[in-house]
């Protein structure tokens, strides 16, 4: 730099000879024209030109005027020379012309702010005014853009058009353009949103509604979700093309509306292919598609969700009246109705899982669904008792046949512990359960190990207490076990060896545990006799101020009986055995005279007697042989009676004991109500009427559905007992009556 | 024993089996009033009574109310018994302790039979009254009941129930007392009684304003399915 040299200053006019020299040099090699770059000299020389004449001394410091020069150049050029050129042509040439002196221009900047570079330093700075690289930019926004951004965008909008009609466009060309529009807004969106935007939404608006009137008439209903997703997905495409990434959730928004949502009902409900038809033919790639496109609209999954629940619920009550068809002819399958009641929740909490994608709204309708038809009776029989059922002879047969395999036990195990949940009589269930569990447990025929587990399944699902009773009694059966072993050491120890030589197992049950049996007086014969007292000293040395209870209905005996051809093993109940024993003092016996000797009640005596005498097997010679028993009958041992096997299993028809496990949970209930109304009222005090059955209804919905009625009366009943009172002034209000 | 005039004898009688006092105490009491009855009940009551071993010796008894009943001529079963009963706070039907008597005539200003008799009209009046209609209606169950018992029993609460509405009309009350007999068969609770007269009194008879969510005792809920299922009302 010269520094110590004075020099003529330059003057403005000389000053811009200079520069307007470079500008044209600067021009023809930006466009393109023959024209050597500028030289290394020529380029400081420009800089320093403008450089010299800020920092001359007034009256010649030119900051201003150059400022002024640097603005009409461009504002020139953009006039002149670049807006002219864009509006020869048209269409898509239009858009090129624009996109290539949009370049240019950037580079006419960037290289005159290089020549000017000293304004933006000091002038600039100093006086707050927009920098270099902003007047370029603002004028030819207000030059060129403002001019021809109309044109532009319908010639845009029309190209999209196009594409959208399957024809190939150039997308680099449109995002070009479209980044000019975002750039021309100098630091916001507004210029892209207004000049571009909003009529290109316009446009796809009315594109879309126009094609889902169309297809909604032509298409069904997967044909037509295909088209859409098909859409969606070109129109994100687009997007990442040439749009501007805002652009996406409008236009999302905006296809959504006109292809799904205004046509929704429309849709999944067409006959023969909406989404009741897809759900009856398992047309599962379908119905995850619709999933998929109703999520992302809010509430669009409602009418999919409730399409799913009446599908369900329909399929369910159909093999509820299958069944109800089949018992009509005598036989209630509970087995078969379980099983595809287990086979449909598998199927539908499938397309729960895997075309819902797990919602919750489909959860929620698959739950309301089998509540619904899993709470319905058949031929009498309640679901909580058919459940039962079905455990107890899944587990019989699965202790008989060894080579069942275990991990299908056990998911059969998950299955009815599922399927539990949406019965509302658990506490139904729970008790028709314990009663079968207790024939499994003290027949023998249960596996300790499938018992366990759905007990420890059932308790995870539904508390302690629910399992606590059954619990205690597999628990009983072990130390049964233990007990057994430590009474054959008594016997060898105590040198009294077996009672009459009679081999001899005792079965201690704690009494909370098991469902409660009526005790008889029966007279034992003798040599039974024996071994109950031989029990009784044992179990008195281990333990003090324990009863005995002896339950002879629920013993079994193995007889061998001395038939004249052979002799037979026979495995009955121990009334049977009492029975069959009578015979071995006397050949025949009245009936009159078996009720002397044996203390049985009548109904007890008429059936064993029907089991030895009027059954399968007749051990038992009946005079008269009618059919039934009466009172005058007299029976007489069956010497000739054989057989070709020469063990006899001669079962005891259990007593029918629905009845009184309904009427037993009742009571139950009924207790249950009481605590849970005294419980809540202790806690608040004061209640309306409508709270107190509402929360007392909630408390007690883990184990039963309480029938309101019942609930009323049982206010009433602690109304009467002093514990609740109404409330003087307004009597739908209960008071606690501490 | 002075030898009695006929009417003085019955007077004499009248006295005893109305306050089952002893001849001797009745005799001094009529003497001391001149032969007067309702004086005579005055000094009776004043006097300080020979304690007895009877526990019903301070008590007027079914006996003694019916000669009172008749003093007043009125009928054993006028319902104006019942208020008189109320103005008395007696525990039972058809008994009057000391206590309740005399407190109750003192409370009404009344010395006398005539008075009482006078005052009879008034009692009758005060049925017509809203707030003591509802008192005395529920006076009324404790009042009928067995001693000793928690309920109603079913003949005595329906005659009690003819009684009180015919003061005050409730039309359904035969279509109620049909139901019971028909439906129910057991006593009545207190909570029930008490609800009657709130059912009454604010359900009209065709049951429109009659709000099944409410906190209605279970016999009146069934009651309300009794008239539905007998077309007496349309649902």
């Amino acid at each position: 730099m010269s520094s110590s040299q004075s020099r003529e200053p330059i003057t403005i006019e000389d000053g811009i000879k200079l520069i307007d020299a470079a500008v044209t040099k600067l021009t023809r090699i930006i466009e393109g024209k023959p024209e050597p770059p500028f030289l290394p000299e020529e380029y400081i020389g420009n800089y320093t030109i403008v450089y010299n004449m800020c920092i001359q001394k007034p009256p010649h410091d030119s900051s201003g005027p150059l400022y002024e020069k640097y603005g009409a150049i461009l504002q020139a050029y953009d006039k002149l020379t670049i807006l002219p050129s864009i509006m020869e042509k048209h269409d898509e040439y239009m858009l090129r012309e624009l996109s290539r002196w949009w370049e240019i221009n950037k580079i006419m900047v960037r290289w005159l702010s290089h020549f000017f570079y000293y304004l933006d330093r000091y002038y600039i700075a100093r006086n707050g005014i927009p920098s270099l690289t902003v007047v370029g930019m603002t004028c030819f926004r207000d030059h060129v853009y403002e001019k021809v951004h109309f044109n532009v965008k319908q010639v845009v909008i029309a190209l999209i058009h196009k594409e959208r009609e399957g024809q190939q466009i150039d997308r680099a060309l449109l995002k070009n353009v479209l980044d000019l529009f975002v750039q021309n807004g100098m630091g916001n969106m507004e210029r892209y949103e207004k000049d571009f935007e909003d009529f290109f939404l316009t446009e796809t608006n009315s594109y879309y509604s126009r094609k889902a009137s169309r297809w909604i008439q032509e298409d069904s209903c997967p044909e037509y979700m295909i088209k859409a997703e098909e859409s969606l997905k070109k129109e994100k495409e687009r997007v990442s093309h040439y749009l501007h990434s805002d652009t996406e959730p409008k236009l999302v928004a905006n296809v959504q509306t006109n292809l799904l949502v205004s046509v929704a009902k429309q849709l999944l409900e067409k006959e023969n292919s909406g989404c009741s038809a897809l759900l009856r033919d398992d047309k599962t790639d379908d119905l995850s598609r619709m999933y998929r496109l109703y999520h992302a609209i809010p509430e669009g999954l409602e009418p999919v969700a409730v399409a799913f629940r009446l599908h369900v619920t329909a399929e369910g009550n159909s093999l509820i009246k299958q069944a109800e068809d089949a018992a009509t002819s005598g036989i209630v399958e509970e087995q078969v109705l379980v099983r595809k009641i287990i086979d449909l929740h598998d199927k539908y909490m499938a397309y729960v899982t895997d075309c819902f994608q797990n919602h919750t709204l489909f959860h929620k309708s698959l739950k309301e669904a089998f509540e619904i038809f899993c709470n319905k009776k058949v031929a009498g029989s309640s679901s909580a008792e058919m459940l039962a059922t079905f455990c107890d002879n899944l587990f019989k047969k699965a202790a008989n046949d060894k080579s069942n395999d275990d991990s299908t036990i056990e998911s059969t195990i998950d299955n009815v512990v599922k399927l539990l949940d949406y019965i509302s009589d658990k506490d139904l269930f729970a008790e028709f359960y314990r009663k079968k569990l207790a024939r499994r447990l003290l027949f023998g025929k249960f596996s300790d190990d499938h018992e366990r587990s759905i007990l420890t399944k059932l308790k995870g699902q539904f508390g302690g207490q629910f399992t606590s009773k059954m619990e205690g009694m597999v628990t009983d059966m072990q130390l049964g076990k233990d007990q057994q072993t430590g009474f054959e050491e008594y016997l060898k120890n105590a040198n009294t060896g077996k009672p009459k030589g009679i081999d001899f197992t005792v079965t201690v049950l704690t009494t909370g545990f098991w469902p409660s049996y009526k005790t008889s007086d029966l007279n034992l014969p003798l040599e039974m006799v024996n071994c109950i007292e031989s029990f009784k000293a044992h179990y008195e040395i281990k333990t003090n101020h324990r009863r005995l209870m002896w339950i002879y209905s629920l013993g079994n005996c193995n007889l061998t009986a001395r038939f004249d051809a052979k002799p037979i093993e026979l495995i009955v109940s121990t009334y049977q055995a009492a029975v069959l024993c009578a015979f071995n003092h006397t050949e025949r016996l009245t009936y009159q005279e078996l009720i002397d000797q044996l203390n049985l009640s009548h109904e007890d005596l008429v059936r064993v007697l029907h089991s030895l005498s009027c059954a399968k097997y007749k051990f038992l010679k009946k005079e008269p042989a009618s059919k039934t028993i009466s009172k005058t009958d007299s029976f007489e041992f069956n010497s000739k009676f054989t057989d070709k096997m020469r063990r006899i299993k001669v079962p005891l028809p259990p007593v029918d004991d629905r009845k009184k496990v309904v009427e037993d949970v009742d009571k139950d209930r009924r207790y249950a109500i009481d605590a849970s109304l005294v419980r809540i009222m202790k806690s608040r005090k004061v209640l309306p009427h409508q709270q107190l059955v509402s929360e007392c209804v909630e408390q007690l919905s883990r184990m039963f559905k309480p029938d309101i009625k019942m609930i009323k009366k049982r206010i009433e009943d602690l109304i009467s007992r002093d514990y609740l009172e109404r409330d003087t002034e307004n009597p739908n209000t209960f008071k606690y009556v501490a | 024993m002075h030898k009695l005039s006929r009417t003085n004898r019955d007077k004499l009688q009248q006295f005893v089996s109305i306050t089952g006092a002893s001849e001797k105490s009745a005799l001094q009491a009529l003497k001391a009033s001149d032969w007067q009855i309702e004086a005579a009940f005055d000094v009776f009551y004043s006097q300080p009574q020979p304690k007895s071993n009877d526990p019903y010796s301070d008590m007027i008894l079914a006996e003694g109310v019916s000669v009172l009943c008749s003093e007043l001529q009125v009928e054993p079963q006028d319902i104006v018994t019942l208020v008189l009963s109320w103005h008395m706070n007696a525990a039972t039907a058809c008994e009057f302790s000391k206590e309740e008597f005399c407190g109750g005539l003192l409370a009404l200003g009344i010395d006398s039979i005539g008075k009482l008799q006078e005052k009879l009209s008034f009692m009758r009046s005060e049925l017509k009254d809203e707030q003591k209609f509802y008192e005395i209606y529920n006076f009324a169950f404790g009042w009928a009941k067995e001693k000793g018992q928690k309920s109603l029993a079913l003949d005595t609460a329906i005659g009690m129930w003819q009684l009180l509405f015919a003061e005050r009309e409730w039309p359904l009350v035969n279509h109620w007392c049909d139901f019971l007999q028909d439906r129910h068969n057991k006593a009545i609770s207190k909570d029930t009684w008490a609800q009657l007269l709130e059912f009454a009194r604010t359900v009209n008879p065709m049951l429109s304003n009659y709000d099944a969510e409410g906190a209605w005792p279970y016999l009146i809920d069934e009651f309300v399915e009794y008239l539905y299922d007998k077309s007496v009302v349309e649902k």
